[in-house]
Formats: C-alpha cells, sequence, structure tokens
C-alpha cells in the first residue's frame, strides 16, 4: 500500500496474469467500494441508441437533485469545470492452478469522483458513500482548489447525442453461471498437457468485468455507458533436459461469453505451447546496434512507448516531452501513419465516450510522417485552444482522468513481410514482448522481448529469447525504414500505467524494420556493426 | 472510522460467513486516508484528498476458497454479498491445501516500538503540503544553472491507514501506520533536443524524519543537470555499481522467485540453494519486519503470522524462502512469510565514492528504464541510465544502455556493498559492486 515515488515518475506498459491476480485478491488496493451490491443487469441497463435516456440513476441510487446539489459545492468556489464521475465495477475472476480451478476472486468498486478544474488546475476528492451528504462533503473538497466567488450549478442535466456501440455483446455476462466458466479454464489446461509432454505447470486465470459509469458536468451534460471486459491468461513452464522455461499467450477484449468459441481457446492453447517451448532452442541474443524487424501485432508496443507517451498531451503542455514543439514537423518516413483509436470493435482499448463524457474517435499522431496532433483531456485542449480528443481516461473514480492512449497502431505501408525480413543481413526479429517503458522528457524508451529470431542473411533462423530493446524515440522513428502491409491489432491483455493509474489498452503494428537500434543480449558484441541492406 | 468500529465490521463478517455455510473465514478490514499535494511552476497543479474503506473476506467452503472484496460495510449488504460469493466458491474444484493458518503462529501481542505511526499528521493539513511543495519548488530553482530548467513539479503527501484482522480460528489483530514523503521532479533542456527529467524523493514513517525540504528541491535541480549531455556508450563487459538508490528494483528480481508460489510453480532459478552457496559473500540480508520506523514493517503478515526476523542470504548461502500457508502445504515446508518487509543488508565498511575509487573503470549505473527478468531461468536484460567511471571518478553520463546477464552468474561477482542503505524504500540497498556484467550501447 505504499505511494511510491518510483511509480509516479514511471510510464509502462505490461501484461500478466500475476499482477491481476494479486490486485483481484486484495482489490482495495486498486479500490473497491459497494454500497448497492446488485449484480448490473446488463442487458435491461445499455443505454440505448435510439432514445438517449438516463439509465444509471437507479444504480447508484442517485437523482439529478443530488447530482445537481454536488454540482454547486464543486463550483461554489468558482471554478471553470466541475463533474462528477460515478462508478459501479463488478470483476470476477477464476484461477486454475496443478489443474483445478480452486480459487476465485470478486471485487465490487462502486463509489463516486468530484472534480474541480480551474484553468489547468485540480481538486480532487471521492467517496464510496453515495448520499447526498458524502457527495456535498467531496464536492466541498475538490472545490478548495479554487478561491472565488460561487458559479451557479447548470438548471438542468440532459442526455446527449446517442454514443456509438463498440462492444455491444452478444451474449452478456450477467447470464452466465460460474458453472459455465469453468470449462474454458478446464479445457485450456487439458489441451495444453495434451499437445506437449515437455509442460510441467500450467496456470489460467480467467476474469469478466461489467463497468457502469455515469458523469454529469457542470455545462449540465449527462453521459453513461457499460463497458464490459473479459480477459483469458495463460502461462506455462516446460522442462527438458533439466533446464526450464516458461511463457504463455493471453486473450483480452470488451467481448462477452461467446469469445471463447473453440477457435479462441484453440488459438490460446497453440500460441501458448509454441512460445514456451520454442524457448528450448534459443541461443543468446547479441548485445549492442543492430537492425531490428518486428513482427506484426504486439510489437505495436514499440509505438505506444516510442511515441505514444510523448504524445499525450499532459506532457507537451508541460513543455516536459521530447515532442513538444514538433507538431507539423516531419520526425519519419512519408509512409509512416500511426494513430490512436478509440473506435476498434471490442478491443481492450476501445470506448465508446472517454471518462469526462467526451466523444472519442480516431486520433492522427502521425500522419505521412509529420507530428499531427497529441491526445488530449480536456485541460489540455482548453490549453492548446483544440477540441478534445477523447483520450481523458482514469483508472477509477479514485482517480482523476488525464490524457491516456486506446489503441495504438500505426497503418499498413508499402512493403511485403518477406522483402522487409530478406533485407536485413544480420539482425533480430522480436515476435512476443512483455512490457516496456520510456523517459517522456529524454525518449529513451525500452521494450523486454519474450521470445525472437535471429535473422541471419536474410533469413528467420536460431531463436532467441529475454531480451531488453532500448532506444530513443525520435531517434527510431526516423529509422523505421521499412513497413509491411500486414497490420494486425494485437488481442493482448494489455495495461498502461502512468502517474500510478493502470488503464486497459490495445496496440497494433505491420511488420516493420527499424535499421538500427540497441538489443540488450547476453551473446556478446560479435556482428553489432552489421548493417540493414536497402 | 475508529478502531473499534472495523473491529466489529471484520467480526460481523466472521460470524455472518459462518452462519452462511463457510467453515473458516478471514476478514481483512482497511480505512486509509491520505492527502496529495502537487505544484508546477509557480502554482497549484492538483489536490486530491479522499478517506477510503474496505473489507476484504477469504473463505473456506466445503474444502474450497475463494476470496472477495468490497467496501459496502452496511450489515444488509454484506449478508447479500457473502451470499453470492459463498455460491460462488460451492462451484470451485476442492483443495485440499487450503485452510487458516496454524494458530499457534499468529500474532499474540503487537510489538513494542515499531514507531509506525505518528500522531503528528493529525496536525497536517492540505495547506501545509502545499506550502512545502512550493518551497521545494524555490529551492529547486535557487541551483546554479537553473535557467536550463523547462518545469519543476514537487509533491506532498501522507497517510494513515488502519489494518485489522479477525480470523474465526482465533485472530484479532490491528494495526495502524502513517506515511510521509515530498518529492520533486525537473525537467531541463539538453543542447540535442532532449528533455531529461530526474527527481529527489524522501519517504518515511514519521514527520520528523523527513529531510530539509530545501534539500531535496536542490538536490533535484542538481540530478538533472548532471544528466545534460548523456551518450551511448559502446557495449562491453565491465565493472558495474548499482546506485543504492535504484539497487532495489534489481533486488526485487532476486526476491521475486523466493515466494512459495514461485517454489512450487517451477518458476524459480533458486529452487534447491537453500544451504548452498548462490552467490558471493557479499550477498547477506536479513528481511525484518520488526525494524523500527521501517517502511515494511509490520506486526504480522497477511495471514495474520506473527513478524519475525528471517535471515535470507547469509555469505552467500540461501537460508529461507517466503512460505506461506498454502504453499508451504503444497510443498511440504513450515509457514514462514508471506512475503518480503524490510531488507537488512549485512553493510561494507566503504562509501559509494571509495566503492569508485577501487573499480577504476566502469558503470555506475543511477535508474533502471524498463527490462524484466525471467524467474524460472534467472536471465535478466535491463535498461540503465548512469554514469561512466573512469580514473575511479564519476565522469560523463550515459544514456539509452541495456545491461544483460544471468542471477545465477552474476550475484557471484558481487565483490562489495556500500555503507549506505537508502532509507526511503524497503529493500534498503547499499550500492552494489559487479565485477564484471554485460552492458550493450553502440
Amino acid at each position: 500500500m505504499g505511494h511510491d515515488h518510483r511509480m509516479k515518475r514511471r510510464q509502462f506498459i505490461e501484461m500478466g496474469a500475476s499482477s491481476i491476480a494479486a490486485a483481484s485478491a486484495s482489490g482495495f488496493l486498486l479500490g473497491c467500494a459497494g454500497q448497492a451490491l446488485e449484480k448490473p443487469t446488463t442487458a435491461a441497463v445499455v443505454p440505448s441508441a435510439d432514445a438517449p435516456r438516463v439509465s444509471y440513476f437507479s444504480r447508484f441510487g442517485v437523482d439529478e437533485g443530488m447530482i445537481r446539489d454536488g454540482l454547486a459545492d464543486a463550483l461554489s468556489r468558482g471554478a471553470d469545470h466541475a463533474d462528477l464521475f460515478f462508478q459501479h465495477r463488478v470483476s470476477n475472476g477464476l484461477q486454475l492452478e496443478d489443474g483445478e480451478v480452486n480459487r476465485a476472486y470478486t471485487r465490487v468498486e462502486l463509489g463516486v469522483g468530484v472534480r474541480v478544474v480551474r484553468g489547468d488546475q485540480t481538486g480532487y476528492a471521492y467517496t464510496e458513500e453515495l448520499t447526498r451528504e458524502a457527495i456535498k462533503r467531496a464536492a466541498q473538497t475538490a472545490a478548495a482548489v479554487a478561491d472565488g466567488p460561487a458559479r451557479p450549478a447548470p438548471k438542468a442535466l440532459a442526455v446527449g447525442a446517442a454514443l456509438p456501440q463498440r462492444y455491444t455483446l452478444d451474449v452478456p455476462w450477467d447470464g452466465i453461471k460460474p458453472a459455465q466458466k469453468l470449462p474454458i479454464l478446464d479445457g485450456v489446461n487439458a489441451a495444453i498437457f495434451k499437445m506437449d509432454g515437455r509442460i510441467k505447470k500450467v496456470s489460467v486465470f480467467f476474469a469478466d468485468e461489467a463497468g457502469a459509469i455515469l458523469i454529469a458536468d457542470s455545462q449540465g451534460r449527462l453521459v453513461e455507458d457499460f463497458q464490459p471486459m473479459t480477459v483469458l491468461y495463460v502461462s506455462c513452464v516446460a522442462e527438458q533436459g533439466g533446464r526450464k522455461e516458461t511463457n504463455g499467450y493471453n486473450v483480452a477484449g470488451r467481448r462477452g461469453f461467446d469469445f471463447y468459441s473453440p477457435e479462441t481457446v484453440g488459438r490460446v492453447v497453440r500460441e501458448a505451447v509454441a512460445r514456451t517451448t520454442v524457448l528450448f532452442d534459443a541461443v543468446p541474443a547479441p548485445a549492442g546496434e543492430m537492425p531490428v524487424v518486428l513482427a506484426a501485432g504486439s510489437s505495436g508496443i514499440l509505438l505506444h512507448e516510442a511515441i505514444g507517451h510523448g504524445m499525450e498531451a499532459d506532457f507537451n503542455r508541460k513543455g516536459t516531452s521530447i515532442y513538444a514543439d514538433k507538431i507539423g514537423k516531419p520526425i519519419a518516413q512519408p509512409f509512416v501513419n500511426i494513430v490512436d483509436d478509440a473506435a476498434q470493435p471490442h478491443a481492450r482499448g476501445a470506448i465508446n465516450v472517454d471518462d469526462e463524457g467526451n466523444p472519442a474517435g480516431t486520433t492522427t499522431l502521425v500522419d505521412k510522417g509529420v507530428l499531427a496532433t497529441y491526445m488530449h483531456d480536456s485541460i489540455s485542449a482548453k490549453h492548446y485552444g483544440l477540441k478534445p480528443t477523447g483520450n481523458g481516461r482514469r483508472q477509477s473514480y479514485q482517480h482523476p482522468p488525464m490524457p491516456r492512449m486506446r489503441a495504438t497502431y500505426m497503418l499498413p505501408g508499402p512493403h511485403e513481410h518477406d522483402e522487409i525480413v530478406a533485407s536485413v543481413k544480420r539482425g533480430i526479429y522480436c515476435q512476443s514482448f512483455s512490457n516496456g517503458q520510456v523517459q517522456i522528457g529524454a525518449g529513451d524508451f525500452t521494450f523486454y522481448v519474450k521470445n525472437g529470431f535471429l535473422i541471419e542473411d536474410g533469413k528467420l533462423t536460431r531463436p532467441i529469447k529475454d531480451v531488453n530493446i532500448i532506444g530513443n524515440g525520435p531517434r527510431v522513428l526516423e529509422r523505421i525504414d521499412m513497413v509491411g502491409k500486414d497490420l494486425v491489432i494485437d488481442e493482448g491483455g494489455w495495461t498502461c500505467g502512468k502517474d500510478v493509474q493502470s488503464v486497459p489498452v490495445s496496440q497494433g503494428i505491420p511488420t516493420v524494420r527499424v535499421s538500427s537500434i540497441t538489443v540488450g543480449g547476453q551473446g556478446g558484441t560479435q556482428g553489432a556493426k552489421a548493417s540493414a541492406k536497402g | 472510522m475508529t478502531n473499534e468500529a472495523m473491529l466489529q465490521i471484520a467480526r460481523n463478517a466472521v460470524s455472518l460467513a459462518k452462519q452462511k455455510g463457510a467453515a473458516e473465514v478471514a476478514a481483512v478490514a482497511r480505512v486509509k486516508r491520505d492527502v496529495d499535494v502537487t505544484w508546477r511552476d509557480g502554482k497549484l497543479e492538483k489536490i486530491t484528498e479522499a478517506t477510503s474503506r474496505g473489507l476484504e473476506v477469504r473463505l473456506y467452503v466445503d474444502g474450497r476458497y475463494s476470496t472477495c472484496s468490497t467496501s459496502d460495510l452496511r450489515p444488509e449488504g454484506l449478508a447479500s454479498f457473502l451470499d453470492n460469493a459463498i455460491g460462488l466458491t460451492r462451484t470451485l474444484a476442492k483443495d485440499p491445501h487450503r485452510s487458516l493458518p496454524d494458530p499457534a503462529l499468529y500474532s499474540k501481542a503487537t510489538p513494542e516500538g515499531l514507531s509506525m505511526a505518528d500522531p503528528k499528521i493529525e496536525s497536517i493539513t492540505a495547506l501545509d503540503l502545499r506550502r512545502t511543495a512550493q518551497s521545494m519548488e524555490e529551492a529547486a530553482r535557487s541551483v546554479k544553472g537553473s535557467e536550463a530548467i523547462l518545469s519543476v513539479t514537487t509533491n506532498g503527501y501522507h497517510s494513515w491507514s488502519e489494518t485489522t484482522q479477525v480470523h474465526s480460528n482465533g485472530l484479532e489483530a490491528s494495526f495502524a501506520g502513517t506515511e510521509f514523503s515530498i518529492s520533486a521532479d525537473v525537467s531541463i533542456k539538453d543542447d540535442d533536443g532532449r528533455r531529461p527529467e530526474e527527481g529527489e524523493y524522501a519517504w518515511v514513517r514519521l514527520y520528523a524524519d523527513l529531510p530539509d525540504v530545501a534539500a531535496v528541491g536542490r538536490r533535484a535541480t542538481e540530478r538533472a543537470l548532471a544528466r545534460r549531455g548523456a551518450k551511448k556508450a559502446p557495449s562491453a563487459v565491465m565493472p558495474v555499481l548499482i546506485d543504492n538508490r535504484a539497487a532495489g528494483r534489481f533486488l526485487s528480481y532476486l526476491l521475486r522467485p523466493l515466494t512459495g508460489a514461485a517454489l512450487q510453480q517451477k518458476r524459480s532459478f533458486l529452487e534447491g540453494f537453500v544451504g548452498k552457496p548462490f552467490g558471493s559473500d557479499k550477498l547477506d540480508f536479513a528481511d525484518d519486519p520488526l525494524l523500527p520506523k521501517g517502511l515494511g514493517t509490520r506486526p504480522f503478515d497477511g495471514e495474520g503470522l506473527a513478524a519475525r526476523r528471517m535471515p535470507v542470504f547469509e555469505k552467500g548461502v540461501l537460508k529461507n524462502h517466503y512460505i506461506d500457508t498454502y504453499y508451504g502445504k503444497k510443498l511440504s515446508m513450515a509457514p514462514t512469510t508471506g512475503g518480503s518487509t524490510n531488507i537488512a543488508w549485512k553493510l561494507g565498511p566503504k562509501t559509494q565514492a571509495a566503492l569508485a575509487l577501487d573499480v577504476k573503470e566502469g558503470l555506475l549505473i543511477t535508474s533502471f528504464l524498463g527490462g524484466n527478468s525471467n524467474d524460472a531461468t534467472g536471465d535478466f536484460s535491463l535498461g540503465v541510465q548512469g554514469f561512466v567511471i573512469r580514473g575511479g571518478k564519476i565522469a560523463e553520463p550515459i544514456a539509452e544502455m541495456n545491461v544483460s546477464g544471468r542471477h545465477v552468474d552474476v550475484w557471484k561477482r558481487l565483490i562489495a556493498v556500500g555503507n549506505d542503505p537508502f532509507a526511503y524504500g524497503t529493500s534498503r540497498t547499499p550500492t552494489l559492486v559487479f565485477d564484471g556484467m554485460q552492458v550493450a550501447g553502440t
């Protein structure tokens, strides 16, 4: 529960069942709450696209009068903006270990956060007691950031235009009993052991989550959204000749029970086994600068770290990002186009609306090699005199929003996958990743490669594993000199951390070549001076 | 909410769950109040203030197990919550290894003199934190060379929290703790367009142990200015010093595979090393949950096991794993404790500067950037920044570099540790000196 200063300055991304399971086991660390503990009745309360109306007042036990009272107290010292963010999120986790689904985790979060904004200053407070008095108290605490005469609360609250419906579920989770979920975990476990005798341990973590949010602000806007999520993390340990290796695979998305088709489960099993057992053939990765080819899909981690965080507008309005002052300037080859997209259907990083109630669409970060648009929340948008881009997100009602990524990916380019691999005389090919991190101001970033291959004379040869790659954002973008046609949005369960807040994100990329970047292998520096052809 | 009220809530959860069919129950009630004030470039940036509370219940039902958490602390809300959770538990597979801990291992009485909670916190307001943050910024901007500063962000934070634990087989215990922290982060403009950022922080249990606010601000700027002109150096195998503030991260990769879960799940490169040499004789530390004023100090662990000092490595020989009740049963090992607290190192005689003199040529790592470590095999690869050591002196800054190796090899190369345990973290690491590590750069 420590307030860890090392975390405050970290911007990172990671995946892994252990962190999720740990969080679920002690939900209070992430913020758990609950007054109304009814399981969300998903089907009945999904906002209708046809007739905008508020369906969540009863879920939170509030009415318009209580909300307007809260807003009035939030504006009692004359702020520019105030909002109330109500959240009710129920997470159900199941874990299989040593062949049995023998532990479950349930977490209920319910509460309201009150934000008061004056210029770029934020006052924030929250409460888990959804009573008129408790909301007023939180609002008065948050209002301390301002010091002027009171502003009137909106006379009426109204629901705006209908939201897009990017994650409507065919088979919602609230109708699914635990006994129907257990076979997913048991099936994955049995299939993995059947597939390869070298597998000694399998751990499977499964979760479904139902999240409802209701946002009311000082302009009188009311917005609500229902945000489902599911994840399936599989991790294997294999043994061969006294040597152990571990790896896995995972899938996630804003999806329902129908997501776990035999095809999805089969893919998870095959990938988990293949990515683990290939490591027995791994040779030490080289150390030093060399050409690196990134496989289509989860290699989008490069974009998340090399440019994504640096394009979050809060760092730029503060002048602390290496991309501050670079809008409109060429930073990459003309075939490099990078977006941050809220609209990928059912993606883990998809949102219908952001956590400030602003419409969320597609933000173009790099347009034909030219730095185009930062990702904004309402504070940074106001600072720059622009419209918000729908990137204002938060971990929960316990946190104020800030500019965050959603699904960050590069659009397809002109090159063929095989042509890209064939162009490298001596380098590495990166296939799967566990985590990455960036320094916003210096621009240095890293990502950790769980498995990949050496490229020798234009061919993928021996596997490599456990190697960190480190580069500098703008310099690496300049060195992306080939981009494939084969864009893949990764289906993995990525979580992005920034200023101690975690949010779910997605990422993707076509096959790309970086002409030179530092590879942190253990295999000595031989071959480090080799370069790419073409 | 008072201690008595939280105790009552935990007791009620235990008795209610037993009524509803749980064979055994553990309930942990927590309440936390925190105030967090951020100041940036001459004005308030953000202030957050809140009290949160929650209840975690571990259920043992018909030989099955689950955990659930909520903050609905009203009796009627709790009833339906437990009904659902017990129903869910009954659908799971039986697990013969699940049970509450042996009551003989429970905490009998709270040890005296831990100095975990400071009543002074009652008299410190958000306005005080704001003034603290403001003076840190002024100090940060008073340093020579401060015209290169792009932005200064400072923070003042404190929290008070209380944990109350009730188990159906005879545990009722609680403890409270406070934390105070201050930090300053400074961004500066470098000639090549980079905007390096560095900072300084302090994090303590008792208010009086906070260092001089102005010194923290000045040190943040000095650290940031020292990053100017950072370059990548050539790849090579060389001696490496890890600064005491950064070394906790490196140590965490040694602690992670020491858990019972890692051992039983075959995810530990430390399997089979108990009683055998693993590292050099300089690898020598204990886990000390009873350290007065320690940031990891606690009278009992998450399972209610009474805290006690435990040797982890002695002269490079592994002495103990972190074993909780569940994995202890699976492994047929006696439980120790589920996780690390304060690490108490056997310190060396020398300062970091003296250690650099001994090394003569090498690398000083001042922070890690990303990277990871494979708990099963011990392979690691980590991004680093720091300084070149030349002629025994700290020389020019380096960035965008990486170190890699295998823990089983690298800890044998630990040739010295400093006399400088880092006070503002639980790892309490001194400067670590390794005589050869693969460094990747150009």
